[in-house]
């Protein structure tokens, strides 16, 4: 009887030490932030001009105002700005034809006279539409972001009536 | 009692707030590439209390790649020198716009001198942008305001009042020049003691003259008349030592009788004479 009971008590832990997980583990978060060396802001907020019905133009000369992006970067060769004018309205009126998108991206100004040759470093992306700065040099740059609409292909028809939003995209991005 | 005590040191403050009014200057190289610190340029009154902090510029250099070119911003000191410099070297980099703001410590426009954009090389600048960040105090100066400590209550200005004076009047002059006749007689009195001064003065100067003339020939004179009198001296005295012969000349006339009578006519006529004066006296009694 007693050797019946030890079996019983031997067989009962085996079966429990079968029962328990094989190692215990904890899960703990390490939390981080980083904060970009490199903001984007809008300095000049741009609009159109309409000089006749088929274009939307941002030429001063045709009563429109090109936007200018800032961006601050205090670090150099850390970060490459990346500019696009607008390939479509964000907002307007139904449109049943084609809007032909035409731009330009280019520095306006800069701190440092050693920033002058970033144009000419500068590459293209998106059939022309974006255009890619390194910048190499710690300090602000101004980039001034052109764009024309013009509806109908090349038929000049007249924009439907109404209020008209196209965005300029302008990034920091760590390289 | 120490919590009493600083709030009554608390109450003893002045109940003025912070005056300082922070801003920007007009652009200070709108028409020229120098400019003066003068309130017309920089559109803000240029007065004790305005201190600058900072300024801040833009340009376009315009140039050739392969060319050197320097653009130097700054501005001098009053006492010498230059408050700042910021000089960018476009020498062989692309020409473009620049903007740059250079912070300064809180510096007293009095201390700044004039302003320039200086350039060296090949190469224009345009469309240049000059603006200075500044902070005005206004109770730099109390009397700027009356909630400055130090303020003292100017003393009111005391109009002038011009007194009339009838007779500055061009008027009153010309109305009473030629009928007063004690004007008149002032006048030429005071015209005939001028005329009697300077005709004294020119006889004082002509006696003065004669005299020095006088002294002149005198002496000159005097001289002659030495020799004539030496030379006299020496001819009479040939005379003195001669000899008259006999030596004495004695009295060869003699009175006969040895009396001499009285004229009796002549006191009659002294008599007559006086009778004469005293007929010519009783005329004035």
């Amino acid at each position: 009887m007693k050797k019946l009971l030890i079996t019983s008590l031997v067989l009962a832990l085996a079966g429990c030490s079968l029962l328990m997980p094989k190692k215990v583990e904890a899960n703990t978060n390490i939390n981080g932030t980083v904060e970009s060396r490199c903001t984007v802001n809008t300095d000049t907020v741009g609009y159109y001009g309409n000089p006749n019905a088929y274009t939307l133009t941002t030429l001063p000369a045709s009563a429109g105002q090109v936007p200018i992006v800032r961006i601050d970067s205090s670090l150099a060769n850390a970060y490459k700005a990346q500019i696009s004018y607008p390939t479509s309205f964000s907002s307007s009126p139904s449109l049943s034809d084609t809007v032909v998108w035409t731009g330009a991206v280019a520095v306006a100004q800069t701190s440092s006279t050693d920033m002058s040759g970033y144009q000419a470093a500068s590459t293209t992306a998106d059939g022309g539409a974006m255009r890619i700065y390194p910048l190499t040099i710690a300090g602000t740059t101004w980039f001034s972001v052109s764009s024309q609409a013009t509806y109908g292909g090349g038929q000049q028809k007249a924009f439907p009536g109404g209020s008209y939003t196209a965005v300029v995209v302008a990034e920091c991005v760590a390289q | 009692m120490i919590r009493l005590l600083a709030l009554w040191a608390l109450l003893q403050q002045p109940s003025y707030s912070s005056s300082y009014i922070f801003g920007y200057t007009g652009n200070a190289a709108l028409d020229s590439l120098s400019w003066t610190m003068t309130t017309p340029i920089l559109g803000v009154s240029v007065e004790e209390g305005l201190d600058i902090s900072g300024v801040i510029y833009n340009y376009t250099a315009v140039k050739e790649v392969e060319d050197d070119f320097t653009v130097t911003i700054q501005n001098e000191n009053v006492d010498g020198g230059y408050i700042f410099q910021e000089t960018d070297d476009w020498s062989g980099k692309h020409g473009m716009r620049i903007q740059k703001v250079i912070p300064l410590p809180y510096t007293p426009i009095e201390e700044f001198g004039d302003g320039s954009i200086a350039t060296t090389g090949t190469g224009s600048v345009e469309d240049a942008s000059v603006l200075y960040m500044y902070r005005f105090d206004g109770c730099r100066n109390p009397q700027n305001d009356k909630s400055c400590p130090g303020y003292v209550e100017p003393m009111p200005v005391i109009p002038k009042i011009e007194i009339y004076d009838a007779l500055d009047d061009d008027a009153v002059i010309d109305a009473t020049e030629k009928t007063d006749s004690d004007l008149y007689e002032k006048e030429e009195e005071e015209e005939r003691k001028e005329e009697d001064e300077e005709e004294d003065e020119n006889r004082l100067e002509l006696a003065m003259a004669a005299s020095e003339n006088a002294l002149t020939i005198a002496n000159s004179v005097s001289q002659s008349v030495l020799l004539q009198t030496i030379n006299n001296a020496t001819n009479v005295n040939t005379y003195y030592a001669a000899k008259v012969p006999g030596g004495i000349y004695r009295e060869s006339i003699s009175l006969d009788g040895g009396e001499v009578v009285d004229n009796r006519k002549a006191l009659r006529s002294l008599a007559q004479d006086n009778l004469h004066n005293q007929m010519i006296e009783e005329q004035y009694k």
